[in-house]
């Protein structure tokens, strides 16, 4: 088997191909062609849609196959497919903006201090023993159904991850690098600062990535469960009319959310972390 | 030096007082005793030495004789359980940090999400200097630790001696009067050492720091200070104390082949060989 470039794009393709091509012709085919019983269900276009009927309805939804036009119908529509994307995107983005930034806020001051580590052991221990998505109706009963219990949903599941990393990202540091500053003038701030926090980055980094996919899935599940707009919304209607290629557009889309995310920060991590072997430019 | 009469003779009386050196460091009755798993044991025991302004002073004894101890309590890094150690005649704090001592590890404690540059200028920066006054200095640095194509790397691109002279230039920078060393070079090849020992004496015979410098290895200890402390095996107490009157500037090589350096090896290696034995006595 070659292993070069090229070979691992020919797999690739053939595989999307070969994926694409049962998807939208194989149910089909498997009727004409097997007896009944054996006819996979699962190729049914009613429960997973098809290749060629995603495509009309993301064009439906996207406003591109309107007769109105593609301004009146996106005004005509306050939960249409790209409002609802941005809904989705922006309360994703801030949840795991507030839910990293205060993780890794506590994690340091915890990992830090003895002390404060013993004392909030167990509360965190007790609080991470929660499935956080059974606070969900919680949040949307205390936030409304406005964005902020979503912002509040994402929240809850980065936060634990973040903090867990980077408590133990800070406790990973190296004692004679926390001396050697020292003796070069550092004062505890200062430590803090160009040591700890630059050591533990690695470990903070090593949990972004996770994190930023579980506020999406937080985001999802609160507009399941109570929402105003966004694609979660746009989901649970989609299953009200029975209609899956409309499922399957707003899951395709918020695979690409996803992608992108995950790409914003892996290229910051790229970036923040080039000190590292794995990161190196060249490599 | 007898001066001739005349306006030279208060001068070179001046110089003479001049080299009545001041004590620099002061250790007395010095112990540490370690707790371990319930039992204690007694690393450090009643060890009392000084050493004078400009004097490289090797501190050698086999391995786990407590010499790294030492130096770390004299850095105040570690708690002492007796004695008094003391700078320049303050007592040491253990915590609390003396701008005029610099301190070298064994270890590579670099930074290593910092480029070369920016490791050496390290203590620069965080004592508020301003990049543009900082900028000289730490490329003259850079240079004199040979590394001038390098000042962009990060340390996990160099070799282990470079890395160490990047730790050397980070400790240098700061001009420390007084230079406390833990087998900065232990963990080194033998021709890589040899070059470390060169930089270090090129730099040390025109700035004549204060040095107290850790080792095990004895031709290290004779080829770099001026006076050997030799510590017995645990736990570690003086043993002798020799002057080395190998003249310089001083070359690595060239300083095995005279006879002072051949005639204090064999001596001291005898009593450093009683020690050594005795640790494996143990």
């Amino acid at each position: 088997m070659s292993n070069s470039r090229s070979a691992v794009l020919f797999w690739q393709v053939a595989i999307l191909v070969v994926v694409l091509v049962v998807w939208q012709w194989g149910f089909e085919w498997s009727k004409a062609l097997l007896p009944k019983a054996y006819v996979p269900k699962i190729l049914d276009p009613y429960f997973v849609a098809k290749p060629s009927l995603i495509w009309q309805s993301f064009l439906r939804l996207g406003c591109f196959a309107d007769s109105a036009g593609f301004a009146a119908c996106i005004n005509g529509n306050d939960n249409n497919l790209w409002l609802a994307t941005l809904v989705t995107l922006k309360n994703t983005w801030w949840g795991f903006l507030f839910g990293s930034a205060s993780g890794i806020a506590a994690g340091l001051v915890l990992g830090r201090s003895d002390f404060l580590a013993r004392v909030f052991g167990p509360y965190v221990v007790a609080l991470n023993s929660i499935p956080r998505i059974a606070l969900v109706p919680l949040v949307i009963l205390i936030f409304g159904l406005g964005d902020l219990s979503k912002i509040a949903t994402a929240w809850l599941v980065v936060f634990f991850v973040v903090f867990f990393n980077t408590f133990e990202g800070t406790r990973a540091v190296d004692r004679d690098q926390i001396a050697a500053a020292r003796l070069l003038g550092a004062s505890e701030f200062t430590v803090l600062r160009t040591v700890v926090i630059p050591s533990a980055l690695a470990w903070v980094f090593a949990s972004l990535l996770p994190a930023v996919s579980f506020a999406l899935i937080g985001v999802i599940v609160g507009e399941f469960i109570g929402a105003e707009r966004g694609i979660g919304k746009l989901i649970i209607e989609a299953e009200a009319h029975a209609n899956a290629s409309e499922m399957m557009v707003a899951i395709f889309v918020m695979m690409f959310v996803g992608i992108l995310l995950a790409i914003a920060v892996r290229s910051l991590q790229s970036y923040l972390l080039r000190w590292q072997p794995q990161f190196e430019p060249s490599a | 030096m007898i001066a001739a009469p005349g306006p030279g003779f208060a001068l070179a009386r001046d110089e003479d007082e001049g080299a009545v050196a001041r004590t620099r460091i002061a250790v007395r009755g010095l112990a540490k005793r370690f707790n371990a798993s319930g039992r204690e044991f007694v690393a450090v025991d009643d060890v009392s030495f000084e050493v004078k302004q400009g004097e490289f002073v090797a501190l050698l004894g086999p391995s786990g004789c407590g010499k790294s101890t030492i130096l770390n309590m004299v850095a105040g890094l570690l708690p002492r359980s007796g004695g008094r150690i003391l700078i320049d005649e303050d007592t040491v704090e253990t915590g609390k940090v003396n701008p005029r001592v610099g301190y070298v590890f064994q270890r590579d404690t670099l930074f290593p999400w910092r480029t070369v540059e920016q490791n050496i200028g390290y203590g620069l920066e965080i004592a508020g200097l301003p990049r543009s006054e900082r900028a000289g200095r730490v490329a003259s640095a850079v240079e004199k630790a040979g590394l001038s194509g390098f000042a962009q790397s990060f340390p996990r691109m160099l070799s282990g001696g470079m890395r160490q002279r990047v730790a050397l230039m980070r400790t240098l920078i700061l001009e420390p009067e007084i230079l406390l060393m833990d087998e900065p070079f232990g963990a080194l090849d033998t021709h890589t050492k040899l070059e470390m020992h060169k930089t270090l004496l090129e730099i040390w015979e025109r700035e004549r720091q204060t040095v107290l410098f850790v080792t095990h290895d004895l031709g290290e200890a004779l080829t770099l200070a001026s006076r050997i402390i030799l510590l017995s095996a645990r736990p570690g107490r003086l043993r002798e104390d020799f002057d080395v009157a190998i003249p310089r500037p001083r070359d690595p090589v060239a300083v095995r082949e005279t006879a002072e350096f051949g005639r204090l090896y064999s001596h001291i290696w005898h009593s450093l060989g009683e020690e050594f034995r005795r640790t494996r006595a143990d």
